[in-house]
């Protein structure tokens, strides 16, 4: 299957939902553009360039989709898609340094395979260091979490 | 006498230890990610987006100005040693500059384009502290109908120099003015697309926009392949060019500094189009043509100058008229946006500081540049060599705790993976996410100058036509449209986009 037909008609639908919403905000009128008036002129030139795409893909030369995954190493990216929304689900109940530490801890040794005193030296590193520019320089709040730090 | 006031006020305010410490921090960082390949200057500037809430708008936008030409300096080091572009200003310098390595010439190659960076840098300085105010007296009569033109002339140029397909990235331009509507109307207070999300009230942060599309998709793009470098071995002592090398390459740096500033003015131009298009013309303006692409040092001396003279050029449009002209001026907008300064024609008298002690800086940050370039070349040499398994997980975590402390807030992050997940999508699919983040930093302006406009001219269309400069810049831009079409151009246009991509 061609990816920039399936694309296009993702991108068209999007449109089409952008063009409801809008309408349901009110457009208004030329001499007073309303709330809607803005985002529906985004979504419907959106929706055209997305016919035009969709168009295109039928001249030849398009990739398929399951050439965009081909030779690589697609497992590692979605890893770290799923550890980085492991980190948002918990940092704000187990704190700053203990989702850190398990995030680097994670990337470096679960995916990447690095030696545990490579893996512990960058990690502890990394969070004493982000530790003083965030909290002690920048005087930013970070999550201490239900361990209290 | 103005002029000279207004230099020594600007050079008291980038003095001042807490600027100069910054201003060192982004020249450093900036040269930095110029080295690494995989995050480039948007990316750099959106995770350090939150850093500049605890310092002043001065102090904020001199470290970010920064790390921009800072990038520009550091990206030669990479296209040359690795043959790897640091960053995409710097791709058209791997042609000549890997060649030169390769012949045990990596020294004086690496040397011409820290000099002639520095020589452009300065020259376009020059350009802008003189450009500047005679523009903001062109811009006091810009109306709302003028903004809109000249903001949709910038779109389109952007789309038009996109690397793939422009009606993709039109449409990327769509969507980057959809999501810049989210939150509250500014003109009714009606909210838009919240989906009953708090959060969204205040719209979709630049920061959690930005980071995900250039921070955490870039990750994710960049962990499905094994990066290895292969570091040309090679005398790195004599990093001084010679009396020949300077003869070949003064020229080149001197026409291509002056021709990439003004590339760097245009709307939607900058550092990578100055690179191409200096290069094209040296090599066209060259007794020996024959030897660029095979170690010419024209061939690195003219796009390293090119990219830095643009980087300053690329300052006009947003000092002077409040306009992004790239997707980083865009950053640096969004972060004086967030110290509530509004950059444009009136900057320049409210806030004199700012605006002469950026300038300043840069000449301050240039001359540490050159320091940073040259006697600390195997300093980089050595950081080129750090497997990218150790820095993605360092500059995963940054970016999701930059992304969380500027609101103290879970949804950013949220927001941030979204996109970051979106962003990686898209560059599968050959979406770039330029245009977007460019369109959606402008859309709040584009917004209020549309309806503006057409409130003033009583719902008529015609006021975008019939005054002269609004007209001037539809007009140029449908004539960018219309060619993009047409087969010989389109042809052309291609096979820029191939060279470029053979190149990488």
């Amino acid at each position: 299957m061609n990816a920039d037909r399936w694309s296009s008609l993702f991108w068209f639908a999007l449109g089409a939902a952008g063009i409801y919403a809008s309408a349901r905000l009110g457009v208004g009128n030329v001499g007073e553009p309303g709330s809607g008036f803005m985002p529906l002129t985004a979504c419907a030139f959106v929706c055209v360039m997305a016919l035009v795409v969709f168009l295109q893909s039928f001249g030849g030369g398009g990739r398929r989709l399951s050439a965009l995954w081909r030779g690589v190493y697609w497992r590692r990216a979605l890893g770290v898609g799923l550890l980085t929304l492991a980190y948002v689900l918990a940092l704000e109940s187990l704190g700053f340094f203990v989702t850190g530490f398990l995030l680097l801890v994670a990337t470096m040794k679960g995916l990447e395979g690095l030696s545990w005193r490579k893996t512990l030296t960058i990690s502890i590193v990394t969070l004493i260091v982000s530790y003083v520019v965030f909290k002690v320089m920048l005087k930013s709040t970070l999550p201490a979490g239900m361990l209290g730090f | 006498m103005d002029f000279v006031a207004n230099m020594v006020m600007g050079f008291g305010v980038a003095l001042e230890p807490m600027n100069l410490v910054f201003c060192f921090i982004g020249v450093f960082i900036g040269t930095l990610i110029g080295v690494l390949p995989g995050i480039g200057p948007v990316g750099t500037m959106a995770i350090l987006l939150p850093v500049t809430y605890g310092i002043s708008p001065t102090t904020a936008i001199i470290m970010l100005s920064g790390i921009y030409y800072g990038a520009q300096y550091g990206g030669s080091t990479t296209s040359i040693l690795v043959g790897i572009p640091g960053e995409a200003a710097s791709v058209i310098t791997t042609i000549d500059g890997y060649q030169m390595a390769l012949q045990g010439r990596a020294g004086p190659a690496l040397g011409i384009a820290a000099f002639g960076s520095f020589i452009a840098g300065t020259i376009g300085i020059i350009g802008l502290q003189l450009l500047a105010p005679p523009l903001v007296s062109v811009a006091l009569r810009f109306g709302p109908p003028e903004y809109f033109s000249l903001m949709i002339l910038g779109l389109v140029i952007l789309t038009y120099l996109a690397q793939k397909s422009m009606a993709k990235a039109l449409m990327m331009a769509g969507v980057g003015i959809f999501i810049g509507t989210i939150g509250l109307d500014t003109m009714t207070g009606t909210p838009r697309f919240t989906m009953g999300i708090p959060d969204l009230l205040d719209g979709v942060g630049i920061a959690p926009l930005a980071m995900g599309l250039f921070g955490i998709s870039e990750i994710l793009l960049n962990v499905e392949h094994k990066i290895k470098h292969e570091i040309v071995a090679t005398e790195l002592k004599h990093l001084l060019p010679s009396r020949k090398d300077w003869g070949e390459s003064i020229g080149p740096i001197l026409r291509s500094s002056l021709v990439g500033f003004f590339l760097g003015i245009l709307p939607g131009g900058g550092a990578v189009l100055a690179s191409f298009v200096t290069y094209g013309m040296e090599k066209r303006l060259s007794k020996t043509p024959e030897k660029f692409g095979k170690g010419a040092i024209a061939g690195v001396a003219a796009p390293e100058s090119a990219n830095n003279a643009a980087a300053q050029g690329a300052f006009i449009p947003l000092l002077t008229l409040g306009i992004p002209a790239n997707v980083v001026m865009g950053m640096l907008l969004g972060a004086l946006m967030i110290h509530n300064i509004i950059p444009g024609p009136m900057m320049i008298n409210e806030h004199p500081g700012l605006f002469w002690g950026v300038i300043a800086s840069m000449y301050v940050g240039n001359v540490m540049l050159l320091v940073l370039n040259l006697p600390l070349i195997g300093l980089w040499v050595k950081l080129l060599r750090v497997p990218y398994s150790i820095l993605f997980p360092m500059i995963l975590f940054i970016c999701l705790l930059g992304g969380y402390v500027i609101n103290n807030s879970v949804v950013d992050l949220y927001l941030m993976l979204f996109f970051g997940v979106a962003g990686y999508l898209m560059r599968k699919f050959d979406y770039e996410p330029a245009p977007l983040v460019l369109a959606y930093v402008l859309s709040t302006l584009l917004e209020s100058a549309l309806r503006q406009s057409l409130i003033l001219s009583g719902g008529s269309m015609t006021i975008f036509v019939v005054r002269p400069i609004s007209a001037g810049c539809l007009i140029l831009a449908l004539i960018l449209l219309v060619s993009s079409i047409l087969p010989r151009i389109r042809d052309r246009r291609r096979m820029l986009v191939e060279q470029a991509e053979e190149t990488t």
